[in-house]
């Protein structure tokens, strides 16, 4: 690591939270020596915002980290205090896995696996410079002059670029609660030509959790039998705690917008742009203002913590109007504040300036990964993260990148998202961004990224192995189900006990399973017996898998169209020059410069002739090179 | 690699000796099979003639039909190319049946984009055709702003509208299911998607201009005995087929065939002539007459312009709806009898044309004026390209209506919300080929337009 007093390193991660941690354990993981510079150990994998990991479509993200060997899912299955899985009343493609946390407990267990990673060194110190020779980077410079050198630098600074919290009138720089901003990086970062742009967001107040009155509130229970989020834990274990729910008023609401000209979003002293999905309290009121009352969510913050989190009342508005708009709400008339909701703008760098492997297209080496690239949320930093050390630590073992398409993961759909579109509000995942999303599950996540985790040695051959053996199972259960026909009268029994009607010719069983509301558990004794032979998730997979098959071809036909101009890759250097194209496209292909013609074809502006255009020059460009006629370039 | 069939017109638009139709994909050849069952093909790369006909088994044209096996063909896929007669008439019978066979209309340049993703595209094709595709598009353009103020276009918005509405709640109730929304009820997506069929129908019925280019203009020749109709018919024919001969009443029944006006068919009618009869058989074919020019789209009332016009024939052609109405002054060789003007108010008419049959003059302009009140009028100034386009809109909306159809199925059996989802995605797809709105962007906008997401 000291070379004649040098300290060098294969990668150098700058920042310790959710994204920085996967970064770091990924590239140690592969192999590589690798330095996470932190401001504080005290602030590794915090949860500055809710407690919680998971919930819809983040809980399919979250699965995939763990799918590809990350440490979120196996850190939240030990340290969460109550699970549920989400949307159980739809199909399982929807289903999503959430944990409330434990957050000191998470932020215990995710220090502990790095400190005992063999390739981590851990430092305490802020990073003031990336350092860079030659277009590439090559290294990191902390306080104190102090100079650490590698070849791959993953920046994960979160939203500490030039941090600016508000409360009511006041604000003052900070990157969380009571944590410095980092502002030196952040300016250094413009001077090296990199684009920023300005976001905000918000987080509420917490409450002492002895001054709640919980019995004015309703309770809401985790799920009975918790299911994991890693693929790689057997079983949860411990106690669940309830989350309860209460509601605001009339009186909330005038408080609010008695106050509003006290707000800094309302007073204009906010300049960055908040997301919509997750607006403030003033905003709810001032855009929803004939709703009666908003939800509100008391989250505890950890089995053993004194502080409950305001899920729903996310606010930026004076202290004195905080307390006021608290007591007014059923369950917190009594209420102490313990520490006051605040809005914090933050730089963000425009990640259309990233190669799909989250590196800089400026400066090579240089990763951006997390808040940083606009995005919202602990699951989406953390699959940034990952992906990020892993391209690292390809790049370095001169291996091909690895790109998960759209089709294989809701990582593949983040990041192809945020290269591609224009990010004009904190970017967080929904299940509706993904055109594949009967097929990217949570429960079939193993299937989809083992095979990557294993490659990138971040998960042992063999549960790779297991999954094949499980999917050979499950196959070969479908194969049965396939052929084998109940008769009528047994099929009509089974109908009948879920009150549906009868039918007066024999189904096989897989048509019977295509009926709504009938699963295996209900066909089961009307076949021979140990004709499956499978676990309990595996009949899961294989009634999934049953029902969905017409809909997941029609699913892929609108998608399909895609699929194949995925493959032709557009050079880094080319020209959009051309004539035929409309200004507009070649505006956006000029800012975007797209990797593949699919991308091009995501960009508002492009049209389908733009496309034809562009690929016939395409080819073009290619036999000039070549000289001869060849096909067109795949990935 | 699989890939769904695509059919498109590869000669230009409008009448011609030839029209060349080619569909590209792998299920190109079992198209063609479907239409000339039992057909003898010659081998790979050469010419065969068929027929080809439609799913009842009515035949559609004759034909010279090529199959290119891939990866031996411009695409690089399997391919079917059809040289057929060229008129609109037929390729737009053509193409409506490739399409009701599985494959779909073709996007600009998109057998190019094929040819290049297999890498069968040469330097000089590609140039030519970026020419072609940008004139194309300069074209389709200027369609799309035509019609952008439209009634079709502003009622598939409005479908567009009430879709993205209900998949908004369909979405919203899977992605913010914890939220405090209000209950999401797949009756009232039932209730849309009715509706909304309705709509599409009304769509598909309203589309009568195109339909009845399709199906072709009927022009029927009515008038007294041996005024010359059939002499009119076979001239605008273009060749002998119904017997003329000076004896009133040799046309009894109707004489049908097809001719071709400004591109578009015409199905012309001879009738029997008009004339107080003691005959059974002949006043059956007056009713037949009668009968006929009433369904017609045009009817050319022949008068001998050298004879006296009578009372009777006044009062033939005041039974005539003067809107489809053109009297055909005939025999304009021979000295008139009357002035123009005078003709015209003997005849109540409000507009009259002299030809002559025997010497083929005035049929230039006869030819004009049925373009103009037929063609021109009834498709609203629909030029070539734009049928072509309605074509694609008739298809696009069937396609929409599918997929509603299986929606409305789906709510039925109580299906999930994220199938919902696929199926009413489906639907706005298919009407976004008409529109040309990306659904994907509007989605989350009209989400967070409706809803109070976020805790």
């Amino acid at each position: 690591m000291t070379n004649g007093g040098k300290l060098e390193f294969d990668i150098i991660v700058v920042g310790g939270g959710h994204a920085g941690c996967e970064a770091a354990l990924a590239a140690s993981r592969m192999g590589r020596e690798t330095l996470l510079l932190t401001m504080s150990r005290e602030h590794i994998a915090r949860m500055p915002c809710n407690p919680a990991i998971g919930g819809l479509a983040k809980g399919q993200l979250a699965r995939e980290v763990d799918a590809l060997g990350g440490e979120m899912g196996l850190a939240i299955d030990e340290t969460g205090i109550q699970f549920r899985m989400l949307n159980r009343a739809k199909g399982p493609a929807v289903w999503s896995p959430r944990a409330q946390a434990d957050k000191k407990a998470y932020h215990r267990r995710m220090l502990k696996a790095i400190e005992s990673a063999d390739n981590i060194v851990l430092v305490e110190a802020e990073a003031t410079a990336v350092l860079v020779r030659n277009g590439a980077v090559e290294g990191v410079e902390a306080a104190g002059e102090k100079r650490y050198y590698a070849p791959k630098v993953i920046l994960a600074l979160g939203t500490f670029p030039n941090g600016l919290m508000h409360i009511g009138e006041e604000s003052f720089p900070g990157g969380r609660e009571g944590e410095p901003p980092s502002c030196r990086l952040a300016d250094q970062l413009i001077s090296l030509g990199i684009d920023r742009g300005r976001l905000k967001t918000g987080t509420p107040a917490r409450l002492a959790r002895d001054s709640v009155d919980f019995s004015r509130c309703e309770e809401q229970a985790g799920d009975k039998e918790p299911s994991p989020f890693s693929f790689r834990t057997k079983q949860i274990s411990g106690d669940q705690v309830p989350c309860h729910i209460t509601y605001t008023n009339a009186k909330t609401h005038e408080i609010i917008r008695r106050n509003l000209g006290r707000s800094p979003l309302y007073a204009g002293r906010i300049r960055g742009i908040g997301p919509r999905y997750c607006p403030s309290i003033e905003d709810k009121v001032v855009r929803f203002s004939d709703r009666e009352r908003h939800q509100l969510f008391l989250e505890p913050e950890g089995r053993e913590s004194a502080e409950i989190y305001i899920n729903g009342l996310s606010t930026s508005l004076p202290r004195d109007v905080q307390e006021e708009m608290i007591h007014s709400i059923a369950g917190l008339g009594d209420a102490a504040i313990v520490r006051y909701g605040y809005a914090i703008e933050y730089d963000y760098y425009p990640p259309h300036q990233l190669l799909p492997t989250l590196e800089s297209r400026r400066i090579g080496g240089l990763y951006f990964a997390g808040q940083v690239n606009g995005t919202s949320g602990y699951e989406e930093a953390a699959a940034q993260g990952i992906m990020a050390g892993i391209n690292a630590g390809r790049s370095l073992a001169g291996k091909s990148p690895l790109i998960l398409g759209r089709h294989e993961a809701y990582i593949g759909v983040l990041v192809d998202d945020l290269v591609t579109k224009e990010i004009d509000e904190p970017y967080r995942m929904f299940t509706s961004r993904a055109e594949h999303r009967l097929v990217l599950r949570q429960d079939n996540a193993d299937e989809r990224l083992f095979r990557h985790g294993v490659r990138c040695n971040l998960l042992p051959r063999v549960l790779w192995e297991e999954m094949i053996a499980k999917r050979k199972r499950v196959a070969g259960a479908r194969r049965f189900i396939e052929r084998h026909a109940l008769s009528a009268d047994e099929c009509s029994r089974i109908l009948a006990s879920k009150g549906q009607g009868s039918v007066s010719f024999p189904l096989k069983v897989s048509q019977l399973l295509q009926r709504p509301g009938i699963s295996i558990k209900d066909i089961e004794s009307s076949l021979p017996a140990g004709s499956l032979g499978l676990e309990p998730r595996e009949k899961e997979s294989l009634e999934i898998g049953i029902k969905y098959d017409g809909y997941i071809r029609r699913q892929k036909k609108l998608a399909e169209r895609m699929l194949q101009i995925e493959r032709v890759r557009i050079p880094p250097d080319f020209s959009y020059e051309i004539e035929a194209l409309s200004a507009e496209a070649r505006l956006k292909l000029e800012k975007f410069r797209p990797i593949t013609l699919a991308q091009a074809s995501r960009l508002s502006g492009v049209r389908s002739s733009d496309l034809s255009i562009l690929m016939i020059h395409l080819g073009k460009r290619e036999r000039g090179e070549r000289g001869n006629a060849g096909r067109g370039r795949a990935v | 690699m699989e890939n769904d069939a695509i059919v498109a017109l590869s000669t230009p638009p409008g009448e011609s000796g030839i029209a060349v139709v080619r569909i590209s994909g792998s299920s190109a050849v079992r198209i063609l099979d479907a239409m000339a069952p039992g057909a003898q093909l010659a081998p790979s790369r050469t010419l065969s003639l068929v027929t080809l006909s439609d799913g009842s088994g009515e035949p559609i044209d004759e034909a010279l039909v090529a199959v290119m096996r891939a990866p031996a063909s411009y695409t690089g896929e399997d391919m079917v190319e059809i040289s057929c007669h060229g008129s609109m008439q037929v390729v737009s019978d053509l193409i409506g049946e490739i399409v009701r066979l599985g494959a779909r209309l073709a996007t600009p340049g998109e057998f190019t984009k094929r040819a290049f993703l297999n890498g069968k595209l040469d330097l000089a094709q590609a140039e030519a055709v970026v020419d072609l595709i940008s004139a194309e598009t300069k074209l389709q353009r200027k369609v799309a702003l035509e019609q952008l103020g439209g009634a079709l276009s502003r009622k598939v918005r409005a479908l567009e509208e009430v879709l993205l509405g209900e998949l908004a709640l369909i979405e919203a109730s899977i992605d913010f299911s914890e939220e405090d929304l209000p209950g999401y009820s797949p009756r009232d997506t039932l209730e849309a998607a009715r509706k909304a069929r309705t709509a599409i129908a009304a769509l598909l019925e309203s589309e009568i201009a195109g339909e009845r280019l399709r199906r072709g203009i009927r022009v029927t020749i009515l008038g007294g005995p041996n005024v010359g109709k059939s002499s009119l018919y076979n001239t605008l024919l273009g060749e002998e087929r119904a017997i003329v001969s000076p004896i009133a009443g040799t046309t009894r029944d109707i004489l049908r065939e097809r001719i071709h006006v400004g591109g578009f068919t015409c199905r012309l009618e001879d009738t029997a002539g008009i004339a107080q009869t003691r005959c059974e058989i002949e006043a059956k074919g007056i009713e037949i007459a009668r009968a006929a020019a009433l369904e017609a789209d045009i009817v050319l009332f022949v008068v001998d312009g050298s004879d006296e016009i009578t009372n009777e024939t006044r009062n033939e052609i005041s039974r005539i709806d003067p809107d489809k109405l053109l009297c055909v002054l005939n025999k304009s060789d021979l000295e008139p009898r009357y002035s123009r003007d005078d003709a015209c108010e003997r005849l109540g008419a409000r507009d009259m044309i002299a030809v002559s049959a025997l010497k083929r003059e005035g049929l230039e302009s006869l030819r004009a004026w049925i373009f103009d009140k037929t063609v021109k009028r009834s498709a609203g100034d629909l030029d070539r390209e734009r049928i072509a386009v309605n074509a694609r809109q008739a298809a696009a909306l069937r396609e929409a209506d599918e997929a509603l159809d299986r929606l409305s199925a789906a709510i039925e059996i109580g299906a999930h919300a994220e199938i919902l989802s696929v199926e009413t995605r489906c639907a706005l797809d298919a009407l976004g080929a008409i529109t040309g709105r990306s659904m994907s962007e509007a989605l989350l906008e009209t989400i967070f337009a409706k809803f109070c997401i976020g805790k």
